[in-house]
């Protein structure tokens, strides 16, 4: 709910002349790298024991991902230098909002510079365009897949950017992914064919199901749902950058353990695809998230929620896991059906729908509003901003894990 | 020149927080749709006679070419539906200016949206995603290319936009198209040769030059030009997209000729492929225009000079016609000399290089400035700034028929 931040934010006027001149935005607070770098160490031990170690993985294959992460190791320095720029820009234009979750002390009157999504989007971009030239993998089909991927990231962030600046009703906001997503549903070539699960063949008959144009459907509104589940499981510091790191650093665990455990090159080649694009995803969230973890200095903006919704959507779709994908989203899964009553308007939905905020504790209270936010405090009692969304993160990892572990044991049996 | 139009708007606040919630901007005023139908008329003689009159082009080609067509009518009545719509979001946002060229009069004093090229990209990408469901002519290579042009000029669209809002200092301007330009440089597979003219073979040694990647380097350059070249040729109210529909209109004629008479089925390709993103740039252009054309009712911001920049940039590209296309862009070549002491720092160079208006008179007045407006101005003398814009986009149309006359009387001597 990007909403929140900019409660009081949209009709103030952007400073006067005379005042811009003598008077600059304070620059923003310096990046929380102790964070991203304890990430990043413990990240790092799966990431390169299952590159090396435990799967025998191709040669060119493995030099391609190394050199993907490479370029995004530079994509993360880039974005890092690139944010504090754009945020006396974004300020400048009126673009920044109050922290409602601190209403009522003194960092509540703070004005944060909102949409810095928008350079994550366009390094982001830049990188992928790039990695293009490096792949030493490629063939035509993959080309085409490639770009009309770009194509559909690069609409989404558009979109995304349009929206934070225009403010558009809610109702066209909920088409805008299925609009980004045309591209990669007229450039899908693959199979429409769905696998039945083992223990549902005898009731459906048949091994393996095409499901033709209700597959690009599907693929349509996994779009919709990627983006607009991250959109409404917001509005903690740090929350939304932060669910796209876990599920971000999980598909890219997925994908090496897929590529190492296969034989099949197709299947390692759409794995591979998707680890192209997922991790520099991940590296230019965590140099965002440098910056907007708590207590944030930026604001991501429907771009940033848009964009990584529709990245990890397309790797779902091109990489052929979008199911692994939906177990990965459970949090955001179970945050929209708890909203649905509120969304669908059958119980009244108020403006926002965040916790209760009290300045004396500094604590959040839930509120009887249909998110897992609230629905999590509710059960653990009141927290800490921070906490809650350490909390929520790591409830979110262990999605993930159970997601793995659900995998281990049901390979074979299920498909 | 699209900084014109803001010349008073950036730092003057939008309307208090009364204003803003009750009523959305004041409506803009209707379309000028005879305008545009006059045009129709008159342009779809040659189209027409070309199509299925002067050359036998092959049923299926021709098909793919009308079913654009009939997509780009719609696109076309979509675009002017949408953009008094847009104008409203954009105004509340603060994203308008005041009309230099109208200072004195009352009429200087309205607040003209900006940025509404937003819309006409919009529109043209949906148009160029949905085209290729509809293209019986494809092939995999054909599509990669495609992508990679839809990832392009939505790149550049979403930069261009990003440059409206942020106001991006002018060093980062140039180089916006370069990085725009990237998934186009990255996809093209086809020769980085030139045919050198017959009259120099003598000088050079040899009939064909393999430039690798200088050509490159030159398709890169091709779109820095193009975009920033339409950028300032501006200023008048309908210059900016007056000249790109006498250059797209030029561009599609000139597809249909090669088409025509062609009888080499790659060469057709790549100007089928050109006329694909031509028709709906042309299309979005004409309605953007029946709100463009003086006087002004909206503005279109540096996202449509971009956006149209890139477009023909790619289309010049792909369809392997560069020099053409340049021969059509003579006036932005001669503005550009023209306007090199100042770009350059050589003569002293004034925030606005534009004519002097005199609001008694409601003529304009050419300054010793160095652009192609007061040149002209300096040359036939004061004039109104409607009858100056279409003297201008007579002189536009001009080189674009000098350019044909060119290659009728230079075909088989100079290549």
């Amino acid at each position: 709910m990007a909403a929140r931040k900019r409660a009081s934010a949209k009709p103030i006027p952007p400073p006067t002349p005379e005042r811009t001149t003598t008077q600059i935005d304070p620059p923003i607070a310096p990046p929380k790298k102790a964070l991203i770098f304890k990430f990043c160490l413990f990240f790092s031990i799966p990431y390169f024991y299952l590159l090396y170690q435990h799967h025998e993985i191709d040669q060119d294959l493995r030099k391609s991902i190394l050199t993907n992460a490479a370029l995004c190791v530079a994509g993360f320095f880039l974005t890092q230098r690139m944010i504090p720029v754009a945020s006396r820009y974004v300020s400048k234009r009126g673009l920044f909002g109050f922290d409602i979750n601190k209403k009522g002390t003194p960092q509540g009157d703070v004005k944060v510079p909102e949409s810095l999504g928008i350079v994550v989007g366009i390094v982001f971009l830049v990188l992928a365009i790039l990695f293009q030239y490096f792949n030493f993998t490629s063939d035509s089909n993959w080309l085409v897949e490639y770009n009309a991927a770009l194509a559909s990231i690069c609409f989404m962030i558009l979109l995304g950017f349009v929206d934070d600046v225009l403010d558009v009703p809610w109702r066209v906001k909920l088409l805008l992914p299925s609009i980004a997503a045309l591209p990669l549903l007229m450039a899908y070539a693959g199979h429409t064919t769905i696998i039945i699960p083992k223990p549902l063949v005898s009731y459906v008959g048949q091994e393996v199901l095409d499901l033709g144009w209700v597959y690009k459907l599907y693929m349509g509104l996994l779009a919709v749902f990627c983006t607009n589940s991250i959109n409404i499981h917001a509005g903690l510091n740090g929350l939304e950058v932060g669910q796209t790191v876990v599920i971000a650093s999980a598909i890219v665990i997925h994908n090496l353990m897929q590529i190492g455990a296969s034989s099949d090159p197709e299947y390692k080649q759409a794995h591979a695809f998707s680890i192209y694009l997922v991790q520099p995803l991940l590296a230019t969230s965590l140099a965002l998230l440098s910056y907007n973890w708590f207590p944030s200095s930026v604001f991501v903006g429907d771009t940033y929620t848009y964009f990584a919704g529709m990245t990890m959507a397309v790797v779902g779709i091109l990489g052929h896991y979008s199911e692994t994908l939906l177990i990965f989203f459970l949090p955001q899964v179970l945050n929209f059906l708890l909203s649905l009553p509120q969304l669908s308007g059958y119980v009244k939905c108020p403006r926002h729908r965040l916790p209760r905020f009290n300045p004396e504790t500094g604590l959040l209270t839930g509120t009887r509003d249909g998110t897992l936010i609230n629905f999590y405090l509710r059960i653990v009692g009141p927290k800490s901003e921070k906490s809650l969304c350490i909390h929520l993160l790591f409830v979110q990892a262990l999605g993930c894990c159970f997601c793995f572990m659900l995998r281990y044991f049901l390979a074979g049996w299920y498909k």
